[in-house]
């Protein structure tokens, strides 16, 4: 029976589909999360929701939000509506849940004057690391977590040097390193390859997957997607404070229409291909390219076929051309990798332009 | 608590740090101890006769540390000032909250080792006056050996205990200022402005505000409030008042605020 208008649903009768109900599964989950700094909304009315024991990406262009979000999530930043959880715990009190949280906000920042070593000597005396066995076990204690998280992001050779003199990506580790001190259960790390070359992104994606792998929660931030695209399970995408997208990588492929474009090799077969690839089942229609773009002096314009198709039809629909005695000059297959889904969805590139730049 | 003050020793026990603080402070106390010791025949800074008889009082021991207790109190404020702003300036406060997150216990651990760092200070400081009171004072003909009676003990024992908390009130003006303005230079800078220049004004424009000034009575209550209109019973309490409220305040804004450093 609908429910008369204006009437709200008594709460908790629509069950798991209602929103405000937080699921079991959530290591991080906010309702309407807002943060005004003066007259400026820098978060608006998110409604997170980062699985537990997964790799979650949280994405947006610099200055959509990422950073202030993840330190409300920290306690560091009150929020100034909406409410948020972390590991079940309403954030107003983050002494309840950050005993099982590592964190590295906006950079590594740690004493220059100090050793690498001593760095996490202060954090780790500061969180009690080693808690619970006697005086000198705790002191052995601490020392072995400290030489086991510095062995674990792979600074142990330069742990004795003062932290001045790292290079950004020693700083970067270091401060995932401190993060692992407490052994945490969700790790979240704000743009942990900022800066870095390729080689150090690809270390720290590795070593992410590698804590992935051993069940931890992790939400890592980035402004770039392709730094974390293919090692996230989840993604959250957020763009001057607002939720663009949220839910599983593989979810927001798939609704990405993937295509399949055909030149073929005389012009005028380009609308009996089209009908071809109809009466099969598959959408298409026909584009004109302007290949010698280039080139002005050799202008020679071909119809495109568009299949909106998956890859893997490709042969079949190549040997359906055949049989129809269409020969195809070119055939290539165009999946939209998700920094072109997330340029489309942010509207800073058209979807034509994106399509032609990205095509595989 | 007991964890946010230990963690505070590692930044503190840094050996360029130590050793600039404890060359800083052996300096003026050596500085305050030859003023005093040759200031003998002559006068003091404010003008006022000295004599070898009163330089061989008990309390002769302890006149070349009261003599720099203002030099101490800068130390202490900007030693302060400097460590505290600079978690912020940093953002190395930002990794200790998350280590650490009440508040309170965090800036109270800070505190306390803050506290006792100051009070090391004085130490040193009143270690290297008295050794060197004592080594220069034949120069001038002063005796010593009251110093080193018992008396001479209790108001050296009186004097720690006066300077240490002058310059505990210095330095409850620096975690305000570090608090508030979030950048070690700028606290330092207002902090020191507002302890010495900004209070003279004050006072000279209006000299019955004397009484009242935070700075001025905590120097007043430094050296046992000898030579001041306003009494050190009196001059304690003022100053107790003040300190209560700018821990007040400083921690009120320690634990409400945003930290977006
Ligand atoms: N303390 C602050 N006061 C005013 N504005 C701020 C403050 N912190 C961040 N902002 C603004 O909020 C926006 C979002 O910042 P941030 O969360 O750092 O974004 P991101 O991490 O995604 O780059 C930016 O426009 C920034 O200028
Ligand atoms: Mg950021």
């Amino acid at each position: 029976m609908p429910a008369a208008p204006g009437v709200p649903a008594a709460p908790g009768v629509s069950g798991v589909s209602d929103t405000r109900v937080m699921p079991a599964d959530a290591a991080v989950w906010t309702r309407g999360l807002t943060k005004e700094y003066g007259p400026r909304r820098v978060v608006d009315h998110l409604d997170l929701f980062v699985p537990a024991g997964a790799l979650s990406g949280f994405v947006g262009p610099n200055g959509a939000g990422k950073s202030t979000t993840l330190r409300m999530l920290l306690g560091l930043v009150r929020p100034s509506a909406g409410e948020a959880f972390v590991l079940g715990e309403p954030v107003t009190s983050p002494e309840d849940y950050l005993d099982r949280t590592g964190a590295m906000i906006e950079g590594p920042t740690f004493h220059p004057g100090l050793s690498g070593r001593r760095n996490l000597e202060q954090l780790a005396l500061l969180r009690g690391v080693g808690r619970g066995s006697g005086l000198g076990h705790r002191r052995r204690a601490r020392r072995e977590r400290i030489d086991e998280v510095l062995a674990q992001v792979g600074l142990a050779g330069r742990a004795d040097d003062r932290f001045g003199t790292y290079s950004l990506g020693m700083k970067q580790r270091l401060g995932i390193a401190a993060a692992l001190l407490p052994r945490p259960k969700l790790l979240i790390l704000d743009e942990p390859t900022n800066g870095l070359d390729p080689a150090g992104i690809r270390e720290i994606r590795t070593l992410l997957r590698d804590l992935a792998g051993t069940g931890m929660t992790i939400f890592v931030s980035s402004h770039l997607l392709s730094e974390v695209e293919q090692i996230c399970d989840h993604l959250v995408m957020i763009r001057s404070g607002r939720m663009l997208f949220q839910g599983h990588v593989a979810d927001l492929l798939a609704a990405e229409d993937p295509r399949i474009l055909m030149v073929p090799e005389r012009d005028d077969d380009a609308e009996r291909l089209a009908a071809v690839l109809g009466s099969a089942g598959l959408r298409t229609e026909i584009e004109m390219a302007d290949e010698a773009r280039s080139l002005p002096t050799l202008v020679e314009r071909h119809p495109v076929v568009v299949a909106h198709a998956p890859d893997g039809l490709a042969a079949g629909i190549n040997r359906l051309a055949m049989r129809a005695g269409i020969t195809l000059r070119s055939i290539r297959t165009h999946r939209p990798n998700l920094e072109e889904t997330f340029l489309r969805a942010t509207g800073d590139v058209d979807g034509d332009l994106t399509m032609r730049g990205g095509a595989t | 608590m007991i964890n946010s003050f230990r963690s505070e020793w590692v930044p503190l026990l840094r050996p360029r740090f130590l050793f600039g603080t404890v060359a800083a402070v052996a300096a003026v106390a050596a500085l305050g101890a030859m003023l005093t010791i040759f200031s003998a025949g002559s006068t003091d800074f404010d003008g006022d006769p000295v004599t070898v008889a009163m330089l061989a009082a008990p309390s002769g021991i302890s006149e070349g540390l009261e003599a720099v207790t203002i030099l101490l109190g800068v130390v202490a404020l900007s030693v302060t000032a400097a460590t505290l702003a600079g978690e912020y300036s940093r953002g190395t406060l930002r990794n200790q909250l998350v280590a650490q997150p009440h508040r309170l216990r965090l800036l109270a651990g800070k505190v306390l080792a803050l506290a006792v760092f100051v009070v090391g200070v004085v130490l040193a400081a009143a270690v290297v006056a008295v050794a060197l009171s004592f080594a220069l004072a034949p120069v001038k003909g002063i005796p010593t050996d009251q110093w080193a009676s018992l008396s001479g003990l209790a108001a050296l024992g009186k004097s720690l205990v006066n300077v240490s908390l002058g310059s505990l009130g210095y330095a409850v003006v620096g975690a305000l200022a570090a608090v508030v303005l979030r950048s070690p230079a700028a606290a330092i800078a207002v902090g020191l402005a507002y302890a010495l220049p900004v209070e003279m004004l004050v006072s000279r424009i209006y000299s019955p505000a004397a009484g009242w000034l935070p700075m001025h009575l905590m120097e007043v209550f430094s050296v046992g409030g000898t030579g001041y209109a306003t009494p050190y019973q009196q001059a304690g309490l003022r100053v107790g008042v003040f300190c209560a409220v700018a821990a007040l305040l400083t921690a009120l804004m320690f634990r409400r605020r945003d930290v977006t450093a």
